[in-house]
């Protein structure tokens, strides 16, 4: 278990450096000149003070070295300095990461709540009418886009309620309800995209697992239904289904641009769009570094997970 | 200093006598203002750049950081024209001109703190503005300084004692005093580094910087030592970004917003906004942006005059108006027509001229005869890239400009520019034809002329270049009597549209929303001068 | 080791015998939601092809005197705040939307099959040093790589292919590796093996085929998806340009802010993203299950 969870680990932190360098080329190919496109908004930059600006921002070195002395700030902890803000990148990028994590971490809970319970009714009525209805209705979540789904309720709020939720974020502390006022909507259109992959996969492992011979077995020997359902099949069919929870945590992290963006909740992702167009390398590289992080942790908790859950998984030599 | 540049300081010295006459200012009979209460406002995107409005030319930045700050002069916010007449002291308490328009001497306030508490003197002025002209002997850089220009005449800053500044001048030049009354020119503290402007505030202005969490909000508190007695009234201020379109609005219509963001709302817009709450009040007012055709006049085909008449006499203004600005536009030559602005060709006076016939189908046969004239047929059409940026107010109106221009066999594929390249393209001249948006900070003919349609200028995008008009744009500059100064205006606004040299297709007006609580909020002319928030007051 | 869904061997089937139409006919029977699913998809081929035809107004041709139209007789879907016809636009858009979305998955897929093919086949160090570059491409999510590419990339219709098919290669070549993997140990060929065939030989003639039915269901699958993160591209202002009438684009900036107005503006493209996403999960989900033997039946 113990060179197990190391060598994963080691193999982690590999594929963090490769998503680093693939990070650091992609920003560079970028068209245009960035001192141009960061100060667009100041009309004219004449070609001395671009060269001054240049030499400022550090951009005027090799690539290579710019990308040793950004793995040389990961390690040190000191992200760099924000182009746009002059101010180190770490102190704008911190505020946003609860805001997103939370959101996150609400909308896979609502997913779940709708989507573990879906998922199993329609199993168990498999090819019912109800069956369709619940298919249909949580594949209409998967299709529907969370911007659009994120716009029709905020027009519908102000158009029949003349109300629409926070415009900055509200702290747990200092507002409870608004700050779930605040959350609940914007989990609730992201968690409903997420319920339709969990209540798609719940429903056909558990179909998978109600093939399984000791299930069959267990409905020969007359054990009612719903009994079987839940202390056999539902408690093996899990196993899918945490790995599609891990691999949607990790997809929301960066899947919540829009929603964050029509909500306007100030997270990582509406940030990250934003430097994007900025150019501001230091936040955009860190931005995107920090989702790559959170993708191979949880799958990494998805792995560990599995030894929890399904003692027929061993962790190799 | 370059031709132009020459030219723009005497013509100035006449501007500054006409601007005078734009018509004064109609009364507001409102109630007794209120102290008390906060403002909630707008943002589109961050502040870039911070608070550092000398390292800007967004009004992203100059709407929020204006607060802040003060000039030395400013044009009144309570009236809507801007003109030496409306012009009022902030940090200069008087001020005189003198040795006919070479010396500008000010008499600074005492006693008036900045928000560190440190006292405020002439000596911050002649910092600011030695860093702004570049002296060769200046105490601080600008990292980026895009008016260095408007500073070009000042000569020296001297500073006799702690509360008097002159500025003295290369040449006369009396406009100088409009342009140090706009929002884009505050004074900065000598005693911080102006880099520090990008991340904080210390200004003398009417409110106090209390955080700005980025992109998030900016938030200003009352600064109770105003040098200004009994302002500001309001206890705060608070701009909030949001990025959506839509959410912004929605906000605004749920009341969590007071007030609109200068120079956005639409017609259509408006009146959306004013069905849905019938108690918002709306003020049109002029942007100073016009949408134009840019045509390379170096490159075919648009190097012939009767193709670029062709491509003008194709686009119906009037459908163009009321297509993509829903009417929330008006028809002008290459300055804004009355009561807008104060230089442009009336609507009447714009007959028979590319794009103003009467009938809309017999411009387009007469373009189509004018192509054909060049060489072109339906059989043998002319096929163009048009360029534009790629922003939706762009797109949208390169998008009626391609249908119309289709209308005459002119086959034309869009390609989108990003901000960022836009003005080194068109500079390059690197296009054939493009759908262009051109604002002009004051409404000045020289400000436009020399910059827009002069030979040589970067920002003449079309290359378009007559000596016979530069002599008339100096001739206009030179003339002291208004009435003859705006006969010559018209004269060469109608001839550069005759050349279709940058034809202009409309200018635009903002419908400026603010909820009915919200007093003394008047929009200018410009929608860069009026963000102080000094005499705002809100009566909820 | 832990084993995930995704690399789970999924060994094809051989064909069923009979004609193609009875085939068609067992899958509706079967099937009635995946085939109303390919309806839709087969509805939205057509009118990408015939778009031309069934346009009723030029999709890009302005009415001033027709802003903001409400549904009517002329303008079956009214019109946008330029006047253009919301129909003929979603027609179109529909071109745009399969173009963009069918060529960013073939491209993603056969990228990522030829390269899990070979990995799976060839095995041992390549295999590893593959997985791990495509560890990294996979360890960001999609709409994130698609965003960083196309700003990278700028906007144009073929960017935005190329966008949103570099983080379906990693996917695609996780599937059909793993469906190599198993084949490759099957009898016939290792007997093929010992007759001395050429191993591309092998590769190409004798796996590959077999391989054929977990990549459809891969398509299908990213299908949906591309269409969806396109339209996020384009609502974002980073997918297709104009002038090409693209369904995310058309919810863009002037959608919200005259959605009071003209609610059709936001709810036409929207429903026809929808429409098409949910088209091809359904069609990609009854695919799964048909070609998929360890759901066969159920």
């Amino acid at each position: 278990m113990k060179t197990y969870v190391v060598q994963r680990l080691v193999i982690a932190l590999l594929t963090l450096l490769g998503m680093s360098v693939v990070i650091f080329t992609l920003l560079r190919l970028a068209p245009g000149d960035i001192v141009d496109i960061l100060f667009s908004t100041a009309g004219y930059v004449s070609p001395s003070e671009k060269q001054a600006i240049m030499k400022e921002l550090g951009i005027d070195r090799p690539y290579w070295v710019q990308y040793l002395d950004w793995l040389h700030q990961i390690v040190t902890g000191d992200l760099g300095k924000s182009y746009r803000y002059d101010q180190p990148a770490w102190e704008i990028i911190r505020p946003l990461v609860p805001v997103t994590l939370e959101l996150a971490a609400l909308s896979i809970l609502f997913a779940v709540v709708i989507g573990v319970p879906t998922g199993v009714v329609s199993a168990v009525r498999q090819d019912t009418a109800l069956d369709y209805l619940l298919r249909v209705f949580s594949l209409a979540g998967l299709a529907m886009p969370s911007f659009w789904l994120g716009m029709v309720i905020i027009l519908g709020l102000v158009t029949w309620f003349a109300w629409i939720p926070p415009l900055t974020y509200v702290p747990v502390g200092e507002n409870f309800k608004l700050h779930a006022v605040q959350f609940l909507l914007p989990a609730l259109a992201v968690g409903y995209r997420s319920s339709a992959l969990i209540m798609r996969i719940t429903r056909s492992s558990l179909l998978e697992v109600m093939r399984e011979d000791y299930i069959r077995t267990a409905w020969a020997k007359g054990q009612r239904g719903r009994i079987v359902i839940w202390r056999h099949a539902l408690k093996n069919a899990m196993l899918p289904v945490v790995t599609v929870i891990g691999i949607e945590f990790a997809f929301l992290i960066g899947g919540l641009v829009v929603t964050e963006t029509v909500f306007n909740l100030p997270g990582v992702a509406r940030f990250l769009v934003q430097a994007i167009l900025w150019r501001d390398y230091p936040v955009v590289q860190n931005l995107v570094m920090f989702i790559a992080i959170v993708v191979i942790l949880s799958n990494l908790a998805v792995d560990m997970l599995y030894g929890v859950l399904d003692p027929r998984v061993r962790y190799g030599r | 200093m370059s031709r132009s540049r020459f030219l723009l300081c005497l013509a100035l010295v006449s501007a500054v006598v006409t601007v005078a006459l734009i018509a004064p200012v109609s009364s507001q009979t409102t109630p007794a203002p209120k102290s008390g209460g906060v403002l909630n406002m707008m943002l589109r995107e961050d502040l870039s750049q911070g608070f550092s409005i000398h390292e800007t030319s967004t009004i992203s930045t100059v709407w929020p950081a204006m607060p802040c700050l003060n000039n030395l002069v400013l044009f009144d916010p309570l009236k809507k024209t801007e003109s030496v007449d409306t012009v009022i002291g902030e940090l200069a308490e008087k001020w005189s001109w003198q040795d006919n328009y070479r010396n500008l001497v000010f008499f600074l306030r005492k006693n008036v703190k900045w928000h560190d508490g440190q006292p405020f003197t002439s000596k911050d002025v002649k910092f600011t503005f030695d860093m702004l002209r570049e002296a060769p002997d200046a105490p601080a850089k600008l990292r980026i300084n895009p008016r260095k220009d408007w500073y070009a005449n000042i000569e020296a800053v001297e500073t006799p004692d702690a509360f008097t500044a002159v500025f003295r001048l290369k040449k006369p030049q009396p406009s100088l005093l409009l342009m140090l009354a706009s929002g884009y020119t505050p004074v900065y503290a000598a005693h911080v580094p102006p880099a520090n402007y990008r991340t904080t505030c210390v200004g003398t202005g009417p409110f106090k910087v209390k955080e700005w969490r980025k992109g998030e909000f900016v938030e200003y508190v009352k600064n109770p030592d105003y040098f200004v007695k009994g302002r500001p009234y309001l206890d705060g201020l608070k701009y909030f970004v949001i990025v959506e379109r839509g959410t912004r609005q929605a906000a605004l219509q749920a009341g969590k917003l007071d007030v609109s963001f200068p120079g956005e709302t639409t017609k259509t817009a408006a009146e959306q906004l004013k069905k849905a709450v019938p108690q918002l009040v709306i003020t049109p007012y002029s942007q100073n942006v016009s949408d134009n055709i840019i045509m390379n006049v170096k490159k075919p085909p648009f190097d012939n005059l009767k193709v670029r008449l062709a491509v003008s006499h194709a686009i119906d203004r009037r459908a163009l108006i009321a297509a993509v600005h829903q009417g929330g536009a008006v028809v002008g030559a290459a300055l804004p027509p009355k009561p807008w602005g104060f230089w442009g060709v009336a609507e009447k006076d714009l007959a028979g001229l590319p794009g103003y016939g009467a009938k809309p189908a017999d411009e387009k046969a007469l373009a189509r005869k004018l192509m054909a004239e060049a060489g072109f047929a339906v059989e043998k059409p002319l096929k163009v890239e048009i360029v534009t940026r790629a922003i939706p107010v762009y797109v949208d109106m390169a998008s009626f400009v391609i249908n119309e221009l289709k209308q005459i066999g002119i086959d034309t594929t869009l390609k989108q520019i990003e901000t960022a390249q836009w003005h080194a393209m068109a500079t390059r001249g690197d296009y054939q034809i493009g759908a262009n948006l051109t604002g002009i900070g004051p409404d000045d003919p020289d400000a436009n002329y020399y910059e827009n349609y002069a030979c040589g200028s970067p920002r003449n995008y079309s290359q378009y270049c007559n000596e016979e008009i530069m002599k008339m744009f100096d001739a206009q500059s030179q003339e002291l009597d208004p009435k003859k100064r705006l006969a010559l205006n018209v004269a060469i606004q109608r001839k550069l549209e005759a050349d279709a040299a940058r034809p202009i297709l409309d200018w635009k007006i903002d419908y400026f929303t603010v909820w009915p609580h919200v007093k003394n909020m008047i929009p200018h002319q410009s929608i860069y001068n009026f963000g102080r928030m000094q005499e705002v007051w809100t009566d909820k | 080791m832990a084993v995930r869904p995704a690399e789970i061997a999924i060994p094809a089937r051989p064909r069923a015998r009979g004609g193609a139409g009875t085939a068609i006919w067992r899958f509706v029977r079967k099937k009635p939601l995946g085939a109303a699913g390919g309806a839709l998809m087969l509805v939205m081929l057509l009118t990408a092809v015939f778009a031309d035809v069934l346009q009723t107004h030029d999709p890009i041709a302005t009415d001033a005197a027709y802003t903001l139209g409400a549904p009517s007789v002329e303008h079956w879907l009214g019109t946008d705040h330029l006047g253009r016809d919301i129909y003929s636009r979603i027609v179109h858009g529909a071109r745009v939307s399969l173009v963009v979305g069918v060529a960013s998955t073939l491209l993603g897929s056969v990228l990522g099959g030829i390269i899990g093919l070979l990995s799976g086949y060839v095995g041992g160090k390549t295999d590893l040093v593959t997985q791990r570059i495509l560890d990294i491409l996979q360890g960001l999510p999609l709409l994130v790589l698609a965003l960083v590419m196309s700003a990278a990339l700028g906007p144009a219709l073929h960017n935005v292919v190329i966008a949103i098919s570099i983080p379906i290669i990693p996917r695609a070549a996780r599937v059909i590796r793993s469906s190599v993997l198993s084949i490759r140990e099957m009898q016939y060929v290792e007997a093929a093996r010992s007759l001395g065939i050429s191993h591309l030989r092998i590769a190409f003639r004798h796996i590959l085929p077999n391989t054929i039915g977990p990549f459809i269901v891969l398509c299908t699958a990213q299908l949906g998806s591309a269409i969806l993160v396109e339209a996020t591209l384009s609502y974002l202002g980073l997918g297709v340009p104009e002038p090409y009438p693209s369904w995310g684009r058309m919810l863009s900036v002037s959608a919200a802010e005259y959605a009071q107005k003209a609610p059709h503006l936001v709810l036409f493209p929207g429903v026809a993203i929808s429409l098409a996403v949910f088209a091809s999960n359904l069609l990609g989900d009854a695919l799964r299950d048909t070609l998929d033997p360890r759901l066969r039946g159920t």
